[in-house]
């Protein structure tokens, strides 16, 4: 364990000096820079308290959707990536079934991923998910 | 000599050969300055100072950096100015460096506003103009894919021996192919680009490749010009009308889907009223592509910092955006794939 600060109190130090005097004695192209880094410590305070949590509940839905064990975050990403690339087959028609996967994948996919996202999202961008683009998608076919 | 001065010298040199009489170049002052290519506002003053015309240098410092050759953008633009597409005029163009350290292209000057957030709050100043703005958008981008795109110079970039949508799914394939973190929400979200393939356009058109808030002038009365020509490419219409929707260009204002001032059904009204054809299924296959392929763009952003060909904060920062496409993506193709269960 380190002593006090914290890194998230560490953070939030900096991000304060960068977007407080930094910002105000900064001009031109610079301060755009000294925005976006104020921005990134505050980022990295959510990841710091969000991110373990969000890690392991990732892993769980994704091996859900693999109908694998659980294991390594990245290793289960990379194999949804690797089987969602794979070509599903042309439903109806002769080949259905033959080459690559149907669409119980992607039904099993969608909404762990938007689990997922929305996760990083409440790291990056917490108010991102507030429009919900159902004005522009139509009634959704239940 | 200042670099104010280099320029001012070398504009008055261009166009006094090019309208063959003495002309003078007064009030140089950059209007905005790209990554690529820097804007530049001056006066020009003709018939020994009588006659004085606002005008706007485009200049491209570094050849390298480079989209499209000057020539071929101010051919793209000329015609779109013939079809009755809001444009500024173009002047004059030349490859020639020796004036201003650069290929550069000329334009007469249209005023208002480009910035999207002041296009923003002018629209909310004035009552109605927001809804006459988006009908413009869809009159001009009709105006623009009604000309014949065999007309198009033939440096225009376009789909070989494919349809445009295959061709934007095998461009988007290698940008997946080149991310450092593989993205499982990109992933599906190709994979129902492939499912959902819309059929092809009766006809290619040019398209303006970057028609959006941002790249348009405004002032109360609407639509003055399209701006920024440097990507148009021969491909489906609907690209363009798919690529004003993305959501960010709406600035914070989401649920008008064209720019943050209107809504797509008086983007289609204008569209249509001006001859286009409104293709539904393709309008929002284009949303989807677009949406991805920005996601992969800031990607791309964050990887030219990580391996040091452009180190920035910026650039840096963008890979953490990259979740917010991810989202965009997923919730525009949620018709398909949503069971009601996990709605927000």
């Amino acid at each position: 364990m380190q002593d006090r600060p914290t890194a998230r109190e560490l953070l939030d130090t900096i991000g304060d000096l960068l977007q407080g005097e930094v910002l105000d004695a900064t001009t031109g192209p610079l301060k755009h820079q000294v925005r976006v880094a104020g921005n990134l410590c505050r980022i990295l305070e959510r990841e710091l308290a969000l991110q373990p949590d969000a890690d392991r509940r990732a892993a769980r839905r994704l091996a859900e959707v693999l109908e694998s064990d659980e294991g390594d975050l990245e290793q289960l990403n990379r194999e949804l990536v690797r089987r969602l690339r794979q070509a599903a087959p042309i439903e109806g028609g002769e080949e259905d079934g033959e080459k690559g996967e149907g669409i119980e994948l992607e039904r099993r996919a969608w909404p762990a991923l938007l689990e997922i996202v929305r996760a990083k999202l409440a790291v990056n961008k917490p108010d991102h998910d507030s429009y919900d683009f159902a004005a522009e998608t139509g009634e959704i076919d239940r | 000599m200042s670099w104010k001065d280099r320029i001012e010298k070398g504009l008055a040199e261009f166009l006094s050969q090019h309208f063959d009489e003495p002309v003078a170049v007064e009030n140089l002052q950059p209007a905005s300055a790209g990554a690529r290519r820097q804007n530049l506002f001056f006066d020009a003053l003709r018939s020994g100072g009588e006659d004085r015309v606002p005008l706007v240098a485009t200049i491209t410092p570094n050849p390298a950096m480079q989209v499209m050759d000057v020539e071929v953008e101010a051919d793209t633009l000329r015609l779109a100015e013939a079809a009755g597409m809001p444009v500024a005029h173009v002047v004059a163009s030349s490859v020639d460096k020796s004036f201003v350290g650069g290929p550069f292209f000329i334009t007469g000057r249209v005023e208002g506003e480009t910035i999207p957030r002041r296009v923003l709050r002018l629209v909310e100043s004035k009552p109605g103009l927001g809804s006459r703005l988006a009908q413009q958008c869809g009159e001009a981008l009709a105006k623009l894919h009604s000309i014949d795109a065999s007309k198009g110079r033939a440096e225009l970039a376009r789909p070989a021996a494919v349809s445009p949508a295959e061709h934007a799914i095998t461009m988007t394939e290698a940008l997946m192919d080149a991310l450092l973190q593989p993205s499982p929400a990109y992933a599906l979200g190709l994979r129902w680009l492939h499912r959902h393939l819309p059929d092809a356009p009766d006809r290619t058109a040019i398209c303006h490749g970057d028609f959006r808030n941002g790249n348009i002038i405004v002032d109360e009365t609407g639509l003055r010009a399209a701006l920024d020509w440097e990507v148009a490419r021969i491909g489906d219409p609907m690209e363009d009308l798919g690529w004003l929707c993305l959501r960010m260009w709406r600035f914070r204002n989401d649920t008008l889907e064209v720019g943050g001032f209107g809504t797509a059904a008086e983007l289609r009204k204008g569209y249509e009223a001006a001859g286009g054809r409104w293709r539904q299924e393709a309008f929002h296959w284009w949303k989807v592509l677009g949406t991805l392929r920005w996601g992969l763009g800031l990607a791309g952003q964050a990887a030219a910092h990580l391996d040091g060909s452009v180190p920035s904060i910026v650039m840096a920062a963008s890979g953490r955006r990259v979740a917010e496409l991810e989202y965009d993506t997923l919730m525009l193709i949620r018709r398909s794939y949503d069971d009601g269960e996990s709605s927000a």
